[in-house]
């Protein structure tokens, strides 16, 4: 980790945090944003620069609202980091094609990485299931994918909260189908199965094939994150829960949607384990905050209109702590939901999405 | 509209396309020739629909459609679809008995294009009207009903949802099954067809500036063409190749923002929706931040327009609605390494100041400022116009 008192001072205000019983506090989300700000515009030269460029540096904001912030696409091509490069430990990569770039995040510790991602897991995936639990992940461990932030939240989760059966049913890129049933069907304590939505697209393929169907044990839940970007096949979300339901035996209300990216250090969770019956939402933890944002002129929406998620994470305290997504979203209550692309929606014209091209390739 | 509806509809053009099969096809060109003119003048019936009805449908604007609409049919003459009969038909070629064509997208020649082309060749037509455009089949519909009312009953528009399974299986029971969209949606119509696919995919389309090009000229004719159809259709140029040194292609961003600013003057970009939008301000963006790290990226934007001097040739993200990259390329070996990830997917190439010695995947090749206006012999992607509609020899 970088030598620098403020930055140790920062980490171990927000290592603190995360240890501390799950609130949100306004005030110490003001502090230490603009805290985190200053520390970031006087170490990340790119992005001083782009501040500046619109006229912002750390002492001509009023509020965290006015920090800006950096598209994440621009992790494909800049390293975006608050740190020495002598200091770097780790880099987690995006998944991307073969002619596509892939997005990195540069760390120089991993201490907030996992210190952050567990209190969200717990409470939004992991409620009411005992401390050793049953955590079945359909993806590559972090030994296979060092580089999948995904790959590696997942193993800190197993070694912080998994039984001894719990693991990784992805190999190589092929779904442990066997293992994982034999898993399943060693005891009747409810199971914490999670995966990419495409690893799950993979196992209702594998059921399908077999004629089999699964009952997963009262209590059990699922977990899936990630879309289908450059895969041949795309089902829309609600297909995906109802076929996932039918073939695992549970309620959709037990299926809990992960919005993350490989650029954030925290995450952002379905409300529908954590609160059952109240409005399926996504949250995240207090350090973390979503704006929803008209994009033609960055002013914030109106409660429930459409418009960009911005998300401000002060777990990212090695990169960039304000990033700005190409996603839609509207505010949900206190949370919020991702609006994807509506199923079947008609092009206006007949040119091709690039980015569409450049993932097929 | 049920499934028995279209099956009816289909029985019924079947036999309306039985007489039109009796009658001389040169009498049936001369028809046709005259829809393609009187759409032509703007002060027709039809013109002056599209342009007061077709922006509240569509999101252009209505002076996008007005000049849209004159610069693509000034080259449909009647003497341009003799022409195109000669080459691809001939007066033994007939069609399939029945045609269905499903409509997409919200610009208007294409639609009047993929309607006519089998009335050419005397088939019976269904067509399911574009959920972006309901308007332009209708004003074709009566217009042949103005000129010929065998051919307009040669054609007939049925609704029906896009879900609709079983009323989508009947329409799909035609002979020939013509089709627009992206790749997903026209291999999922060809694993329901039974009869022949006739598709059409979503293409891109560049241009290229040589070495020899008017950089002011050429920027004022790109912005026309970036312009038109507010940068959607398949022919609207995504990105600008310069060719020559880095401060070239600079210089061109600069004159293309300028004109971009100018003409959104005359052409007013339409309505952008929140998706497309968040993309435009994430892409912005991106340009700033890489411009900030010390990258040789501009960023010049308007209300309307973005326009983004890259330093490099390699193909980013497109968000449309006068969005517009500009690459520099040392040379026409360069180009040709920059434009190799479009080949598959590249429609037209719109040229100033340089001859190219290749097609690079491209089946046009024009002057900027002609991009959106293809003659009707244009042969897309390699394939006529009437080709893949003529029933083969039983």
């Amino acid at each position: 980790m970088s030598g620098d008192p403020a930055r140790a001072s920062l980490d171990a205000e927000l290592l603190g945090w995360m240890a501390e019983p799950w609130r949100n506090d306004d005030t110490r989300f003001e502090k230490t944003a603009r805290a985190l700000f200053s520390h970031q515009f006087a170490h990340c030269r790119p992005y001083a620069r782009f501040c500046r460029g619109r006229g912002i540096t750390p002492d001509s904001i009023g509020s965290w609202e006015e920090i800006p912030a950096v598209p994440a696409g621009a992790f494909k091509e800049l390293t975006l980091r608050s740190f020495p490069a002598e200091a770097e430990c780790h880099v987690f990569r995006t998944s991307g094609t073969s002619t596509e770039a892939r997005g990195a995040l540069h760390l120089d510790t991993l201490a907030l990485y996992e210190a952050s991602l567990l209190p969200s897991f717990e409470r939004f995936v992991l409620p009411g299931l005992p401390r050793a639990a049953r955590v079945y992940v359909l993806t590559a461990s972090p030994e296979e994918q060092p580089d999948s932030s995904l790959s590696h939240m997942f193993g800190v989760a197993v070694a912080a909260r998994g039984d001894a059966s719990s693991g990784f049913f992805v190999r190589r890129g092929t779904l442990q189908f066997d293992s994982l049933l034999s898993a399943l069907a060693s005891n009747d304590a409810p199971v914490a199965l999670c995966g990419t939505a495409f690893s799950f697209v993979h196992l209702l393929d594998a059921l399908e094939a077999g004629g089999q169907r699964i009952q997963l044990p009262p209590g059990s839940r699922v977990m899936e994150t990630g879309g289908f970007k450059g895969r041949a096949r795309e089902i829309p979300r609600d297909e995906l829960y109802e076929a996932l339901g039918a073939a695992l035996g549970i309620s959709t209300d037990c299926i809990v949607n992960q919005y993350g990216m490989t650029e954030l250090a925290s995450q952002f969770y379905d409300t529908t384990v954590h609160e059952p019956g109240a409005p399926r939402r996504k949250l995240g933890p207090p350090w973390a905050r979503v704006r929803i944002l008209e994009p033609q002129t960055g002013a914030p929406c109106a409660p429930g209109d459409v418009g960009a998620i911005v998300l401000h994470d002060l777990a990212n305290t090695g990169s960039v702590a304000a990033i700005q997504t190409a996603d839609l979203g509207r505010t949900v209550g206190n949370g919020f939901e991702v609006i994807g692309r509506e199923p079947g929606a008609e092009a206006r014209g007949c040119s091709i999405a690039l980015d569409e091209m450049l993932e097929r390739e | 509209m049920s499934e028995t509806a279209v099956r009816d509809a289909l029985a019924a053009v079947r036999a309306a396309g039985r007489r039109l099969r009796e009658r001389n096809p040169e009498e049936i060109l001369d028809a046709l020739g005259d829809v393609l003119e009187t759409w032509r003048d703007p002060a027709s019936a039809p013109r002056r629909a599209l342009v007061r009805e077709l922006p509240s449908a569509t999101g252009f604007s209505a002076p996008v459609i007005e000049r849209g609409l004159e610069l693509a049919l000034a080259p449909w003459t009647r003497e341009a679809l003799h022409e195109l009969w000669r080459r691809e038909a001939g007066p033994d070629a007939v069609g399939f008995d029945t045609t269905a064509v499903l409509l997409a997208g919200a610009i208007p020649m294409p639609t009047l294009l993929a309607l006519l082309a089998p009335l050419v060749l005397r088939s019976g037509v269904v067509a399911r009207a574009a959920s972006r455009d309901p308007l332009t089949a209708h004003v074709v519909a009566e217009s042949l009903c103005a000129r010929d009312a065998g051919l307009a009953d040669a054609l007939s528009l049925v609704e029906f949802d896009h879900d609709d399974r079983d009323t989508l299986a009947a329409f799909l029971s035609a002979d020939c099954v013509v089709a627009t969209g992206s790749d997903a949606t026209v291999a999922a119509l060809g694993a329901q067809t039974r009869g022949k696919l006739v598709s059409r995919g979503h293409r891109l389309s560049v241009a290229v500036l040589g070495e020899d090009a008017d950089i002011e000229a050429a920027a004022d004719a790109l912005a026309v063409d970036v312009a038109l159809w507010d940068q959607l259709g398949c022919l609207s140029p995504i990105a600008a190749y310069v060719v020559g040194a880095p401060a070239e292609a600079r210089r061109t961003a600069e004159a293309l923002a300028a004109a971009l600013d100018r003409t959104e003057e005359v052409l007013p970009r339409g309505a952008v929706p929140t998706e497309a939008a968040a993309q435009i301000s994430h892409e912005r963006a991106d340009a700033e931040l890489r411009g900030a790290a010390g990258g040789a990226v501009a960023l010049r934007m308007g209300r309307t327009w973005t326009v983004v001097a890259e330093a490099d040739a390699r193909p980013r993200a497109a968000p449309l609605h006068r969005f517009v990259r500009v690459h520099p390329v040392p040379d026409l070996g360069a180009l040709a390494d920059a434009l190799a990830p479009y080949a598959a997917h590249l429609a037209a190439l719109g040229c100033a100041g340089a001859t190219l010695p290749h097609d690079y995947g491209a089946s046009r090749i024009c002057p900027l400022g002609q991009m959106q206006a293809p003659p009707l012999t244009w042969r897309q992607d390699g394939i006529g116009t009437l080709e893949p509609l003529v029933r083969p020899a039983r």
